[in-house]
């Protein structure tokens, strides 16, 4: 099959696809383990989206399904609105993506090697090789070999190698490992800014701080399942809500509240109270909270809510969903 | 338990992007001159590598040619010339075609297994472009290594074995004049009728008695120099001179088949057969690398294949497994090589010595091509299905 025989309706039916990245009960299989197990995911075009899961939870294998370094045992799936496999060649030519820690010939220069990657694809991505180098920040180590860069010089190769693509879709496959501080924040920003140009980019991490920084939507995985998706306001919205409450009297406050119907799980500590009220909990608990401890004649010099982070809803639902079985 | 419907609506689709467009053949299977150019540069690039090829392909011939040029300058009377026709066949057959073979061989295996074991494979896959034609644009940039190298270590052999060449040939113990006619060497021994009747081979009874070198004897009514008869008995200058020129025509057709130096057929039907060896290495371990996924393993059985396998295979005789012996590729470029040249170890060739060594296994040259034929499209054809499937 050459691209050139491809009929132009594959072109228009992929830019209507209002998704970069669809998949529909993708499996794929290693003997008995299923590292991914009929996963539904969609990815919206022109954002960017974290994919999180713990170790071994199935992420790197999904994107090396997606990518087609390797085959998927069931299911179907779409990269910018081409069928994958079939039109494996089409949706590859713009996506770039780094796939675990990014290697190269390490003889070679960085430039050399993306001249090398360059020649894979179109004629014009020879020329963004200097661009591409540009903006992550090596051009002035593009000759040296990459044997003498760093884990974090490698990192922004690699996405020098995704960009000379001038991918419509990213895929990176924890950008942040190996970079200080510096090199985090500009990661983030480049980021950021290839979502601004309108691309989309799937961000696979741990850094969970980081995604929630960088992305606009997020997909939990969990042994081989994707366990939720969607906006990350939308899914902390839907988590518990806590109370941090600085009081005189912590165990006695505790005791108070215990013997009311709030349903609330409580901590005392010697500076006060955390308070865990479940999802949908309204301002009238905690009004009635506070009205609780007054009566009580405790004295309360703050009360105050605390924001749900995603470190702490991903505990949550992969701690409860994930759990041992 | 996914929750699709939690995903918010899409965001705007970006721009149409002008690079990557769908009309740059990226799923065809034929390799870009790109893609040729920088694997080749890739390979190009290893220093190691490419310093041991070179070491092995030139170097090996440039020592010993140098030092035999050295010594035989300074030391003329007791160091024959560096070149010559003995010299061309020892370098040709028994260095330049098992080591050219050899480092073929091992470049195949690291352009087969390179990309995989540093991690590029994946970088690779990615672009989509077609993996056959990453496999396949590995052959022509390969190739544009090995076959000049091997062309640079010949040409040397070539100049020196030519250029450097004694003037006379050493006929039995006897120096004489090479490139003579049958007249021409009937002059010649005629006018040296003591060395031609004390040194040439002739089963004929001799009439004449001459002064031999080396310890003064006469030679008369004898079969020949071995078993001569001794007798002091003085001939005449008509008589030698008769004998001597019968001598030289019962030898010519021997003389004729000495050479002071390859001549330049040979030399191109050697050039050529030698290239021929060192593709068939570069290509057989560039399919056995990428079927395997590494690279020292390959190269280990390429290495027995060719100064183990081949020659015991090549001279057993297994009346049952003859086919199969026929099937080893060593044995079917053995028998394409040009005539004159001794191969596989030695033990048949030299001068006149036909196709091959007459202690090969019979084959004909038929037969050597499609074996030939066979494993370079066989492995080809592996090694590219290997690579199409593997999990990058």
């Amino acid at each position: 099959m050459t691209i050139a025989t491809l009929p132009d309706t594959t072109d228009a039916r992929a830019a209507d696809s209002q998704w970069a990245v669809e998949t529909h009960g993708l499996t794929k299989r290693f003997g008995e383990n299923v590292a991914v197990n009929g996963v539904e995911l969609l990815v919206p075009r022109g954002c960017a989206f974290g994919y999180l899961g713990p170790n071994g939870a199935g992420k790197t294998t999904l994107i090396r399904v997606l990518l087609g370094l390797t085959h998927a045992d069931a299911g179907s799936m779409s990269l910018l609105g081409y069928s994958v496999p079939r039109h494996r060649d089409l949706a590859l030519a713009r996506v770039g993506a780094i796939v675990d820690e990014p290697r190269f010939h390490g003889h070679l220069s960085g430039r050399q090697n993306l001249q090398l990657l360059a020649a894979a694809r179109e004629p014009a991505a020879r020329d963004r090789i200097e661009a591409s180098l540009d903006r992550v920040g090596i051009l002035h180590r593009a000759d040296d070999r990459v044997s003498k860069y760093s884990m974090g010089m490698r990192q922004r190769l690699g996405v020098a190698a995704c960009l000379i693509g001038d991918p419509q879709l990213l895929v990176l496959d924890e950008p942040m490992n190996g970079l200080d501080p510096a090199g985090m924040q500009d990661m983030r920003d480049m980021i950021l800014s290839l979502v601004a140009e309108g691309r989309t980019v799937v961000l696979s991490s741990h850094l969970l701080d980081e995604v929630e920084r960088t992305c606009d939507a997020v997909a939990i995985v969990d042994r081989g399942n994707v366990i939720r998706q969607g906006p990350i306001s939308e899914l902390l919205a839907g988590s518990s809500l806590v109370l941090q409450v600085d009081c005189s009297d912590p165990d006695r406050a505790r005791s108070l509240l215990q013997t009311t119907n709030i349903g609330a799980d409580i901590d005392a500590s010697e500076v006060g109270l955390g308070i865990t009220l479940p999802a949908g909990t309204g301002r009238d608990v905690v009004a009635e909270i506070n009205r609780v401890l007054v009566e009580g004649r405790i004295s309360v010099y703050r009360l105050q809510e605390v924001q749900a982070s995603l470190e702490s809803w991903f505990l949550q639902v992969t701690s409860r969903l994930g759990a041992p079985q | 338990m996914t929750t699709v419907s939690q995903v918010s609506a899409p965001l705007p689709t970006p721009a149409p992007s002008g690079m990557g467009g769908p009309r740059d053949h990226r799923g065809s299977f034929v390799p870009t001159m790109g893609m040729i150019a920088t694997r080749f540069m890739e390979l190009r690039k290893r220093r190691g590598l490419m310093v041991a090829l070179v070491l092995v392909n030139i170097g090996i011939p440039v020592v010993f040619l140098g030092v035999r040029l050295v010594l035989h300058a300074s030391a003329p009377k007791s160091y024959g010339p560096a070149g010559g026709y003995n010299i061309y066949t020892g370098l040709t057959a028994g260095v330049l075609y098992i080591f050219g073979f050899i480092v073929a061989a091992t470049l195949g295996c690291t352009a087969g297994s390179i990309d995989l074991t540093e991690g590029m494979f994946r970088h690779l896959v990615v672009t989509g472009r077609s993996r056959l034609a990453l496999y396949l644009a590995r052959i022509p940039a390969g190739l544009a290594i090995i076959v000049p190298l091997v062309a640079l270590g010949f040409t040397v052999v070539c100049a020196v074995c030519v250029f450097a060449a004694p003037t006379r040939i050493n006929y039995d113990g006897a120096s004489v004049p090479a490139h003579l006619s049958l007249s021409g060497f009937e002059t010649w021994a005629g006018n040296n009728p003591d060395p031609v009747i004390c040194d040439l081979p002739y089963d004929q009874p001799i009439t004449v008695s001459v002064p031999c070198p080396g310890g003064g004897q006469v030679v008369i009514n004898g079969p020949g120099p071995s078993g001569a008869t001794v007798q002091n008995v003085p001939s005449s200058p008509s008589d030698i001179k008769a004998q001597a020129i019968q001598v030289a025509q019962e030898d010519y057709p021997g003389y004729k088949m000495l050479f002071l130096y390859p001549s330049d057929s040979l030399m191109i039907e050697t050039g050529l057969w030698i290239e021929l060896e060192a593709t068939v290495g570069f290509i057989v371990g560039l399919g056995l690398a990428s079927l395997l996924g590494q690279r020292t393993v390959p190269v280990i059985l390429m290495i027995v294949l060719e100064i183990v396998l081949t020659p015991i295979l090549s001279r057993a005789h297994l009346p049952h497994l003859a086919n199969l012996q026929r099937a080893v590729v060593g044995l079917a470029t053995a028998h394409l090589a040009p005539g004159g040249l001794p191969v596989l170890g030695g033990g048949g060739g030299g001068p006149g010595g036909g196709h091959g060594s007459p202690a090969l296994l019979p084959e004909s040259t038929t037969v050597a091509v499609c074996v030939i034929l066979a494993w370079l499209v066989g492995w080809t054809i592996l090694g590219a299905w290997r690579m199409m499937n593997r999990d990058a």
